[in-house]
């Protein structure tokens, strides 16, 4: 990382440079020309803050209204004309007319409906719109502190759910847009930026936050068609900060840094004494010696729980403060734009650097930008756009569950080591395992507009994609299982993507004869990507001190690699009418060929269409003040998923190696195999006929507005059915393949979302008001032949998996028995049908649900459903005079959280059944119990977080700095969370709604300073 | 005018980007099409079938467990899982995991075998080469439905390879015809066999031996009423089959013989040794499990995590003390046993400290027919024993029954353990016992017991009988899996 340090150093050099530079010439500008001075107010003569005026003439010169609503301007024409504009209000034209005081007076006028949105190859007008997309504006991301965009989008968009159970630096996190709707299939939206479709090796970590001008998020078939065969889960598209028709120069500088800590403290065995009682009563309950009878065992002195007691023993280990820490977070971004009428340019840097809670666990990411735009002649101008970033990764494995009663070090300075197999120190794990990589990812597009005749726009775009990442592991042969087992392993994993996409339409817009407007997208793509990786990998060091950087010195090596092409070809068309403002009619579709599928199945068409009203615009909407904005929409269409892997259809042979003549001779035969956990499936043969998803999707929505839009509203009301499932069928073993890809199973999806926003209070107290709701329900109407499969990874302790799809069923529905408590006696035990070991007093008791007399797999149900009933937020911000104060809620109410965590931490052991303390909460303490997948183990995971609060005093006052802007700002992130979760973790878990103990979520605090000049 | 030629001009850079073709061009893996068509190709093919066999769901654990942990010679440890816990109790349930897998993977195997016996015919190649290689393949796809007959009885018979979903499904087939097939399979691949000793690879000797314990199967079950085997209408004709060819291994080829170092036998240094008809291979710098092998490591004693010295000096880490030798077993052997005494292991020496069984810090005495001294981690180049000679020996002792020959074949294997010869003069069927006793100590821990006592319907009488085990079900016969059921419309 030496390098990036250096060119930290760098940044922050220049950086003082151009400050100082910049402060002069501003300076510099200030003093001729006519001076105008005035107030700006409201029509109740409220004073308006903030409000922007520029020239007509050039609209590069311009200011901002201050506290009390006034502005001074020097201009060089006396008769120039003003421009006000200010949010919420009607733009106002103002001719001097050789004055120099002015008084000025905005009407609040409806905004909405002019704005441009973005809509997949080409812009809309809002008003013109009829599917189901919501816009994110850049501002409302300003005061998120992420290193990655996605984790910013929760709670913003109603039907979006992001989950990140994860809290390590550069994790990512799972998105999905009205709900899952595919099995074994991809369930991530696409991402297209600027006009790109990153597909599946994209993701939106490669664009620096503050580069991005807005995102829009397509929901319905009617907005997601235009992406065909990838738009069945939504689309994201992201649009980065262009061209404004502000030509001045202007740089910005935002600087924050930060502290993270743990959010809450961890449920871990502190007090020696109790842990000693815990483990020797798990031992014996097991049938097991104890352990801590003062006795040396396995090369370890465990001493007795009377030893500890007495307070001799010397150590008592914080395992939370050996591994944590306050971690700090460092985010400069610098962008300089200006430009003049031909050429306009953007150039950005970013460097962020945040460490994570554990010790040697780091994330770094350095990124650039460069957008120019040349207006080449009048009927053509051509783009580019590149955007570069590097990052570093170095993650750590350490854990806290480790006894208190032993200390991190021995006598030696060695790490201390529980018998001769501890491969858990989490100092150790920390500080000797090497886990880190790299990655450059480079998007570039260039674009070329070409205005053909007034109504007609031919676009041409080429996209280039490349990305590349190292990733070093170095395990030694003493603090790792796998170290131990290789005797020193190390590896370098190699990962390169190229993907490039060429897009061409057509966009025709034109008026007639008043009342009616057109708009026409038509266009060919074309797009290929291809993947290669190998991972080297070395077994059995002699010397440890190189770690991986001499792969070749050890004692056996091994590569693999693999390459991966994928192409898709696609034609698409749109076509939107509007007549009289009033009736809008859209049709979207798309033809796509995808490499993926089979050679019966190549080519697929999905179409949509839409129809939109807005009854403002009617007659009999007109002679009243009180809503600004009715319209409903409704449409109904088509997308589809082909989310995955190539080469699927083909039929392929496997290769392994068999040890002949003191030799491996390499093998090739029929059968190709992946890994479920510890097993092998097999699979292999050519299904010719496999195809997409196909997503039907029907959705009506109504947008309000009340009293000139303070107030707006949105709800949308969808029903999605997701057929062709791309699903593994199992076929018989005694084939000698265990499944096939193939296309059956259904599943819905049905919702209801809602957003609104309002702006409760104006004049010189602001207050904006946001809310979102989100509900989603969905169901497995069909899983082919069988009605049920279970989902997942077997988890070792239940011998099964957890998740199970079940016709009738939410996806992902937790399976197994139903409990009542703990067996208090034996005789209780066995009356509930209970056998063996399971009818003691002390275990868990389960029901004999259909009531035969016997407890056994017949007895599993659904027993919980990990998907949460709806999700929100509500956000609000209020501005008085230069301060601003933000803060942001977001809950997700209603989903079960298989908790595996339950009985791991200290106060659940200390709940423990015993004889004398016969609880029906917790079990008795048994290290080998063999535990059954049971409601035992759910809990109500609803959860209502403080997202973000953020205080900001911003001055703006002309003339009062050198500078345009000057803002502080301090925020705090995940603040609180109000749960009732099991205290020490927290309840935001993954899709499948299992807790194993993630990273855990920091609370971060966070001050920073922006500048404008 | 001019921007119409540039419309056409552009429109023609977006098709020719269309061009582009969506033929998927596999790369980085070989099909059917771009195989099966050299030398190379077939030998490789071969490998292939032959590579299934150490896998760890069939050979080195799955299948080991499976024919050895229901008997009287292992026990578990307590947290090892319900399913291999129910095989040691003989309560497997139809979804049992280590049977299904065993199911699953010798029918990997049939497939493999059977695109041998369809592709390798094609192929220009030595003819005599290509012979051999045939043979192999029907030699592999004997030995995999002899293992399914003999753990499922009637199973699905796949007589070609799948190449399409469509052929996937096969109803049951009766055992009667299975064992023909695998009759046929045999007979065939003695003909296209030679009996040069490729290690790790079969023969003519090897097709000999396993068809001879087919034939054996088959009359012991027919003789001593095993259920299902009333197609045996005339055992002693099997006998007589069963003696010829285990005749054949015994008189009439020189390459095999028995060791007379018992220790050697097992060594793991001792690849292609003179006992060593027919192993399925690995080694210790394989890549992933399957190469190499954790196989002993199930068995080697967790004994303070550590290095583990033997009494003449080899040396092994901590295994996982997964089966543990049943003590009724231990001491079913002789006291001057030498297949005990120097094949199992009741003292160690851990850290400079002696450790003994009973008593002396060693839970069970455990086997060291498999350890491999060169352990690497946890790899190890233990071979896992198919057909040994001596198994073979016995298998003549037991067609032949009490004749001179008979008395011959077992008391070298006893004289080799260091036992007197067996007691002469005995019926045929007494002899046949004490043959199957000395089958149990001399192949103890090579997944050999569970079939003879299921061939001689002896499951009750000697597990429950004299090891005081409870049967609960499956004596005789696993269940077809139930994943198989659930999917195979033609089976229930």
């Amino acid at each position: 990382m030496g390098n990036t340090v250096q060119l930290q150093i760098y940044l922050k050099a220049l950086l003082t440079i151009l400050l100082i530079f910049s402060f002069s010439v501003n300076v510099a500008a200030q003093d001729t020309g006519h001076l105008v001075e005035g107030t700006v107010t409201d029509v109740d003569g409220e004073p308006l803050i903030g409000v922007n005026i520029f020239l007509k003439s050039d609209r590069s010169i311009g200011t901002t209204t201050n506290l009390e609503g006034n502005f001074s301007l020097r201009v060089a024409d006396e008769n120039e004309v003003l421009i006000f504009s200010y949010l919420g209000f009607s733009t106002k034209e103002v001719p001097l007319e050789g004055r120099s005081q002015i008084q000025v007076e905005m009407a609040y006028g409806a905004m909405m409906g002019d704005e441009l949105v973005v809509v997949g190859y080409g812009e809309m007008r809002r008003s013109d719109m009829t599917g189901s997309v919501s816009q994110v504006p850049a501002e409302r991301l300003e005061n998120l502190q992420s290193h990655s965009l996605d984790r910013m989008l929760q709670g913003r968009v109603p039907g979006l759910l992001v989950m990140g159970p994860s809290g390590e630096p550069g994790e990512g996190v799972t998105m999905r847009i009205r709900g899952a709707s595919s099995l074994h299939g991809s369930n991530s939206p696409l991402y297209v930026v600027d006009g790109f479709p990153l597909g599946s090796a994209g993701d939106l970590n490669q664009i620096n936050p503050s580069d991005i001008k807005s995102i829009e998020v397509l929901k319905d078939a009617s907005a997601a068609a235009i992406y065909g065969s990838r738009g069945a889960n939504g689309v994201i598209l992201v649009t980065t900060t262009s061209q404004t028709d502000d030509h001045s120069t202007r740089i910005n500088l935002n600087i924050q840094n930060g502290v993270s800590t743990l959010a809450q403290d961890l449920d871990i065995f502190t007090d020696p004494v109790q842990y000693a009682i815990v483990a020797n009563e798990s031992r014996v309950n097991a049938g097991q010696d104890a352990l801590f009878t003062g006795q040396t065992y396995l090369g370890t002195y465990y001493p007795s729980e009377a030893e500890l007691r007495s307070g001799d023993w010397p150590h008592r280990t914080n395992w939370q403060d050996e591994v944590y820490r306050n971690a700090i977070t460092n985010d400069y971004t610098l962008s300089i734009e200006g430009g003049s009428d031909q050429t306009r340019y953007i150039f950005s840097g970013n460097y962020y650097a945040e460490e994570g809670l554990t010790i040697n666990n780091r994330y770094e990411r350095l990124s650039g930008r460069v957008y120019l735009n040349q207006q080449v002649t009048d009927d053509l101008n051509v783009s580019a756009n590149v955007n570069l970033s590097m990052t570093d990764r170095e993650r750590s494995s350490a854990s806290y569950g480790r006894s208190p009663v032993f200390p991190v070090y021995d006598e030696n300075g060695e790490y201390f080591q529980i018998g001769p197999q501890d491969y858990w120190h989490p100092i150790a794990l920390a500080r000797e395992v090497t886990d880190q990589g790299e990655s450059i990812d480079v998007v570039a597009s260039g674009r070329a507009t070409w205005n053909i005749r007034e109504n007609l726009n031919f676009n041409s775009q080429i996209n280039l994609s490349y990305g590349e990442s190292v990733w070093d592991n170095f395990q030694p042969s003493r603090y790792t299982s796998t170290g131990n087992q290789f005797d020193g392993f190390g590896s370098i994993a190699n990962f390169r993507n190229r993907s490039w996409a060429s897009e061409n339409y057509l966009s025709y817009q034109n008026e007639f004869a008043g009342v009616h407007r057109l708009n026409l997208t038509t266009g060919v793509t074309t797009e290929q990507s291809i993947t290669r990786t190998s991972n080297l990998e070395g077994r059995g060091f002699i010397n440890e001190s190189l770690g991986n950087e001499d792969l070749n010195a050890a004692e056996e090596t091994i590569v693999n690699n693999s390459q991966v092409e994928e192409v898709l070809l696609s034609a698409l068309g749109r076509a939107n009418y509007v007549y009289d403002e009033r009736y809008l009619l859209t049709f979207t579709s798309r033809l796509d060929g995808s490499s993926k599928f089979g050679s019966n199945n190549q080519w697929a068409f999905f179409p949509s269409g839409a129809i939109g009203w807005n009854l403002h615009n009617e007659e009999f909407l007109q002679d009243q003040e009180l809503l600004s904005e009715v319209k409903l929409r409704l449409s109904y269409g088509l997308t589809g998923n082909q989310g995955i892997s190539p080469y699927q259809t083909l039929d392929r042979l496997g290769s392994n190696e068999y040890f002949l003549d003191g030799r491996f001779v390499t093998a090739y035969g029929p059968g190709i195999f992946r890994w479920d956990d510890f097993f092998k499936i097999w699979s292999g043969i050519a299904n010719p006929d496999l195809k997409w998803e196909t997503t039907e999707q029907v959705n009506l929505g109504l947008e309000l507005g009340f009293l000139y839009n303070r107030v707006t509203l949105t709800a949308d009301v969808y029903h999605k059915r997701t057929r062709d499932l791309l699903r593994l069928q199992r076929l018989p073993i005694s084939s000698g393949f265990d499944e096939i890809w193939v296309n059956d199973g259904v599943i819905d999806n049905r919702g209801f979302e809602l957003a609104a926003e309002a702006n409760l209070l104006r004049g010189s107290f602001i207050w904006n008001l946001g809310a979102m709701y989100s509900l989603n329900r969905n169901e497995v109407v069909g899983v082919g032949d069988s009605d049920f499969e279970f989902w997942g990874s077997e988890i070792e302790m239940f011998r099964t998996p957890v998740n199970v799809l079940k016709e009738g069923s939410p996806l992902f529905a937790f399976y197994g028995y139903k409990t009542d408590g703990i067996i208090q006696t034996l005789e209780e035990g066995l009356a509930a049908g209970l056998t063996g070991e399971q009818a003691q007093p002390g275990e868990i008791k389960y029901v004999d649900l259909n009531g035969d007399g016997v407890v056994d797999a017949d007895d599993r149900t659904i027993i919980g459903d990990p998907n949460p009933d709806f999700i929100f937020s509500i956000s609000t911000d209020f501005y008085y005079r230069q301060f601003d104060l933000s803060f942001m809620l977001y809950g997700a109410i209603g989903g079960d959280v298989f908790n595996l965590q339950k009985f791991s931490t200290a106060s659940a052991q200390m709940q423990r059944w015993t004889p004398d303390n016969p609880t029906n909460e917790y079990p008795s303490l048994n290290n080998l119990r063999g535990y059954e997948v049971s409601d035992w183990w759910i809990e109500d995971g609803s959860y209502l977080r403080i997202q973000n609060i953020t205080l900001g005093y911003t001055l703006n006052e002309p003339g009062f700095l050198p500078l345009d802007r000057l803002r502080f700002y301090f925020s705090a992130d995940n603040l609180h969370t109000f749960t009732r979760f099991q205290s020490g973790f927290d309840p935001e878990v993954g899709e499948n709604g299992l807790n194993w103990g993630f990273y855990p979520r920091p609370t971060k605090f966070m001050f920073g300073i922006n500048v404008t000049i | 005018m001019q921007s119409k030629k540039l419309i056409i001009t552009t429109f023609l850079i977006g098709l020719l980007a269309l061009s582009c073709s969506l033929e998927e061009n596999p790369v980085g893996f070989l099909s059917s099409e771009n195989f099966y068509e050299t030398e190379g190709d077939a030998l490789s093919a071969v490998a292939y079938a032959y590579a299934i066999l150490p896998e760890i769901e069939y050979y080195s654990r799955h299948f080991y467990l499976v024919t050895t942990v229901p008997t009287e010679e292992f026990t578990l440890k307590p947290d090892v899982g319900a399913s291999q816990h129910d095989l040691d109790q003989l309560r497997p349930l139809a979804n049992n995991r280590e049977v299904t897998d065993v199911f699953r993977y010798a029918y990997i195997g049939v497939n493999r075998a059977n695109m041998v016996i369809e592709e390798v015919p094609q192929i220009q190649m030595d003819e005599t080469l290509r012979n051999q290689l045939i043979g192999e393949g029907h030699f592999l796809r004997a030995l995999h439905y002899f293992n399914l007959v003999r753990l499922f009885g009637d199973v699905p018979l796949h007589a070609s390879a799948i190449r399409d979903v469509e052929s996937t499904m096969q109803g049951l087939t009766p055992q009667e015809d299975i064992y023909q097939f695998i009759i046929e399979d045999l007979n065939e691949a003695i003909e296209l066999m030679d009996q040069q000793n490729r290690y790790g690879r079969a023969n003519q000797v090897a097709a000999w031996g396993l068809l001879s314990k087919v034939y054996l199967h088959l009359a012991s079950a027919g003789a001593t009423g095993v259920e299902g085997f009333e197609f045996v209408t005339d055992p002693e004709s099997y006998y007589e089959l069963a003696s010829v060819y285990s005749g054949y291994v015994v008189n009439d080829q020189n390459i095999y013989y028995l060791e007379e170092d018992l220790r050697e036998i097992f060594s793991v240094y001792n690849e292609g040794g003179p006992e060593r008809i027919f192993y399925a291979t690995v080694d210790r710098a394989g890549e992933n499990e399957g190469n190499y092998s954790k196989m002993p490591l199930l068995i080697n004693p967790y004994l303070d995590g550590a290095e583990i010295e033997l009494l003449d000096g080899i040396s092994f880490p901590s295994g996982w003390n997964h089966v543990i030798t049943e003590e009724g077993f231990y001491f079913s052997f002789d006291e001057e046993d030498l297949r005990r005494n120097e094949l199992m292991v009741d003292s160690v020496i851990v850290d400079g400290e002696y450790l003994t069984y009973p008593g002396g810090g060693i839970e069970a005495p455990f086997t060291r027919k498999f350890i491999d001294p060169d352990q690497t981690g946890e790899q190890t180049s233990t071979d896992i024993p198919i057909l040994r000679y001596s198994d073979i020996l016995l298998t003549y002792a037991e067609a032949e029954g009490p004749t001179a020959e008979g008395y011959n074949a077992i008391n070298q294997i006893r004289n080799r353990a260091g036992l007197d010869d067996l007691e002469p003069g005995l019926s045929p069927s007494d002899f046949r016992d004490a043959v199957l006793d000395e089958r149990s100590w001399e192949l103890a821990f090579e997944g050999h017991r569970l079939f003879d006592l299921r061939r001689t319907n002896k499951m009750e009488e000697i597990l429950q009988g004299r090891y005081g085990k409870t049967i609960h079900n499956n004596a005789y016969y696993y269940e077809i899996p139930q994943i198989e059921r659930d999917v195979n419309d033609l089976i229930d």
